[in-house]
């Protein structure tokens, strides 16, 4: 987001969906991250996949088996968490990039990774900002709109609390780093809590025992230019640590007349990772702190810290309790910007009994933020909020093969008071290789600072305010699905979706039209399937395959004023194709290439694209590894999204990249 | 997956090892995760291991997988190696009490920590070519080509490449670089 286009919207009329695009925008020109809830990973289908550290998602020996070598070495075979359950028993719709997935493609930041998930929405607006959602709801430009996504890196939350979007620019792992992503389309408010409407995004890094030894990277082409450094050492054979650095610095894109976006920006960030696991326990110590200039005069920065604890009882049952601080900042020119500072602290405890595994927990997060009021403003600009959860999860055993799981979350909210987000799943497991499961849900998108207490001036006229009316926007989700390990080579997963939706978010005129004020004035449902599979030709060539359809259908309340349409609540493609081919040539060369089609969105109008993208790496020797990519092939350059006067052209481009292990 | 009538035997199994030491329970209940992974790698190790003419008796005869003593593995060995091949060979198990020349075997697996019973089966294929295998062996003589051992709570390995070498099975610098460690080449 550049300076000048703040100024453009500034300019706007008012009771054009220009405010609420103001709004996202300045949130996204600003800060920080968690906030709101989630629930740790751990559990239930969250948990089965994530507590499997490693990339064992995989747990059939015919999963296995299609692992690398490095996979295959880095799983770990006992887990402290008692969340064994393995993803192909998972009742829900998960799909996971691996290490090896994301390593091989090349993708350098999170946003271009989570490209690889067939269940996700992924728009790149300009240099620094992503728009991502699943199932829908997704809005280019506006950003922080798309604010029904729960993203976590090691359980801690990276979505901002002020609207609850996410600000990708400010989340970075080195890809070296990350061991696989989780990304769950679908609801996962009972475990995770109250943004875990649409879906979840779990990034879960690789403990400084899988990394051991040094690591410099060098990397460099016509769109961003990176540097990386890190070493991961053992302290005694329990005790292991990580510490790395980076600096990342962006090009900037080019607007739709071909003049430049001036969105070019550069980040310094570093972090450490400590493990100790004593028998029976394992402990984690992780932290970051970063900062960016963004041009033209956005400024971001921001430290974290967490500290979990699992410990595994002589029972069998499991304790887990983490704690996690976060301090961050956005500016941006004309003296907007805030800052928010989050402190979490979660346990949670799961036990089997008879045929009852049972997960339970509680939580309580505060965060406090101070906004620069300028045009836009949040009234009081600073306020302390606190958020408190229980919740509880069984999966029974009821017969072979066949598991049913009621959940349940009450949470206490700052804004909406106590809430509960129930969830009922099933999982059959017809054969070792076939699971059914299908699953009703609800969750909600809470009241956020911005739906609340928002306040916009344009001159001297208060345009748009926040309601204390504004109620949580609410879901009921019934899912179904079907993984199957159709052969020893191939696997596919299907899922169904029916997502009803109240209470969403519109804007409506007050008695005297203006200020407009957010209200609950929209509802409606999306239906849609999602489906992937994965098919291994040969030992050294691996088909991966995605499609996703969807329809939305959203009407305004008959009383709503209709301000602002639809284009400003879900701009999203009605379905997607993607195919990635993963070749090994000879035991030194890896050849990947990818291809992605996004059908058109509709307002507003984008067309639909394909694009392609590839990359060769090759093992110069033990130490060495060499790459070249080059991404977005087929054109000079695309649009993902639209927005007269402001919309960036993703060009094509290249990337070269030199890795070298000591 | 269990029956609900398997599941409630089980809690009373749990709660009849609870009066046990940990480690006794730890021992009597292998983790089927960790077989599978051996498993896996067991399989994979083919892949990065080239065996001369001679190591078998026709050009057409299958790559011969031998299982020495007591097999942990139940079928997951099989569950592995089912409808794959090796060089255009495909895979054959087998289930030896002990092994001898004359099994032809190109990959061994001895299932024993002993280290007596282990360089007993591995002193009968000595200077053949056959990639053996041991499975959390501490005694370097006892030790195969490649030795599994758990580290950090993941499946590691151990590779003796001299070893191999010195019966004519080179093994690709992929494999040794996945190793926790490696004996090199004289």
């Amino acid at each position: 987001m550049s300076h000048s286009k703040e100024d453009r919207t500034a300019k706007d009329p008012p009771q054009s969906p220009s405010g609420c695009r103001r709004i996202a925008r300045l949130a996204g020109q600003q800060p920080p991250p968690a906030i709101r809830t989630r629930r740790l990973a751990i559990l239930s289908i969250a948990v089965l996949l994530i507590a499997r550290a490693g990339n064992s998602h995989a747990q059939s020996v015919a999963e296995l088996r299609s692992l690398s070598l490095e996979d295959l070495a880095s799983i770990q075979i006992t887990t402290v968490s008692k969340s064994t359950e393995p993803l192909s028993d998972a009742p829900a719709a998960v799909y996971v990039i691996t290490h090896e997935d994301i390593v091989r493609s090349g993708a350098t930041s999170i946003p271009e990774m989570l490209r690889m998930a067939p269940n996700l929405e992924v728009v790149q607006l300009n240099a620094t900002s992503y728009a991502i959602s699943a199932r829908g709801f997704n809005v280019g430009e506006n950003a922080s709109l798309s604010n029904k996504l729960l993203v976590l890196i090691d359980g801690r939350s990276v979505y901002t609390p002020l609207f609850g979007g996410v600000y990708w620019d400010m989340i970075y792992v080195p890809p070296e780093d990350i061991d696989h992503i989780e990304v769950i389309s679908g609801p996962g408010a009972t475990l995770w809590g109250a943004n875990a409407v649409n879906g979840v995004i779990n990034i879960i890094t690789r403990k400084s025992s899988d990394t051991q030894g040094g690591l410099l990277t060098l990397g460099g082409g016509n769109l961003e230019r990176d540097v990386g450094l890190q070493y991961s050492g053992r302290i005694t054979p329990d005790l292991t640590y990580r510490v790395h650095a980076e600096y990342l610095d962006y090009s900037a894109l080019k607007d739709e007349n071909g003049s430049s976006a001036d969105d070019g920006w550069s980040k310094p960030q570093g972090g450490f990772r400590l493990d100790w696991t004593p028998t029976d326990n394992a402990v984690n110590l992780e932290g970051d702190i970063y900062t960016a200039d963004e041009n033209p005069n956005g400024y971001i920065q921001g430290r974290d810290a967490q500290a979990s604890w699992q410990h595994q009882f002589q029972n069998g049952s499991n304790l887990q309790i983490q704690a996690f601080g976060d301090d961050e900042g956005r500016s941006a020119t004309g003296g907007s910007g805030f800052k928010i500072n989050t402190y979490d602290f979660e346990a949670q405890h799961s036990i089997t009994l008879g045929i009852n595994d049972i997960v339970w927990g509680a939580g309580e997060r505060n965060f406090s933020y101070h906004f620069e009021n300028t045009a836009l403003q949040l009234v009081p600009p600073n306020r302390d909020l606190n958020l408190v959860n229980l919740f509880a999860q069984d999966t029974i055993s009821v017969t072979n093969g066949l598991k049913l799981t009621p959940g349940l979350k009450v949470e206490s909210e700052p804004y909406a008071g106590v809430q509960y987000m129930p969830s009922v799943r099933l999982a059959w497991k017809v054969t070792d290789s076939t699971l059914l499961w299908s699953a009703v849900s609800r969750a909600l998108r809470s009241p956020t600072p911005v739906d609340e207490s928002i306040r916009e001036y344009s001159g001297s006229i208060d345009v748009l305010n926040g309601s204390a009316l504004f109620l949580p926007e609410k879901l009921t989700a019934y899912e179904a699905g079907a993984r199957v390990q159709a052969t020893a080579a191939g696997s596919f997963s299907i899922s169904t979706y029916y997502n009803v939706y109240d209470d969403l978010r519109s804007i409506e005129p007050s008695a005297t039209f203006f200020p407009l004020q957010f209200r609950n004035m929209l509802g409606g449902h999306v239906y849609g399937v999602e489906f992937w599979g994965d098919y291994r030709v040969t030992d050294w060539w691996r088909l991966t395959a995605g499609f996703n359809l969807q329809h939305e259908n959203l009407r305004f309340a008959p009383t709503s004023s209709q301000i602002g349409g639809l284009a400003w609540v879900a701009d999203d493609p009605n379905h997607q194709v993607s195919l990635r081919s993963s070749v090994d040539l000879g035991s030194t060369v890896t050849w990947d290439t990818s291809f992605r089609y996004v059908g058109r969105l509709p307002d507003p109008v984008v067309p639909a694209y394909a694009e392609v993208d590839t990359r060769l790496g090759w093992q110069a020797t033990e130490a060495l590894e060499l790459s070249i990519a080059g991404n977005n092939l087929l054109h000079p350059q695309h649009e993902e999204f639209f927005e007269a006067g402001e919309t960036d052209e993703i060009p094509r481009s290249f990337y070269l990249a030199a890795q070298w292990r000591f | 997956m269990t029956g609900p009538g398997a599941r409630r035997c089980a809690l009373a199994v749990a709660v009849w090892l609870l009066a046990l030491p940990a480690g006794m329970a730890k021992a009597a209940d292998p983790n089927p995760l960790e077989l599978a992974v051996k498993a896996a790698f067991i399989y994979k190790f083919q892949f990065y291991v080239s065996w001369p003419p001679r190591a078998y008796t026709a050009p057409d005869s299958p790559f011969k997988l031998c299982i020495v003593g007591d097999d942990p593995f139940g079928n997951l060995i099989d569950q592995a190696v089912s409808g794959q091949r090796v060089g255009g060979r495909t895979i054959a198990v087998a289930r030896l009490s002990s092994v001898s020349v004359d099994d032809h075997c190109q990959m061994l697996y001895l299932g024993t920590e002993d280290p007596r019973l282990a360089r007993q089966e591995l002193s009968a294929v000595d200077g053949q070519p056959v990639l053996t295998i041991t499975d959390a062996i501490s005694d370097d003589s006892a030790k195969g080509m490649i030795n599994f051992v758990i580290a950090d709570d993941r499946v590691r390995f151990e590779i003796d490449d001299a070893a191999a070498a010195r019966d004519g099975l080179p093994i690709s610098s992929k494999l040794l670089s996945v190793a926790l460690s490696v004996r090199p080449l004289p």
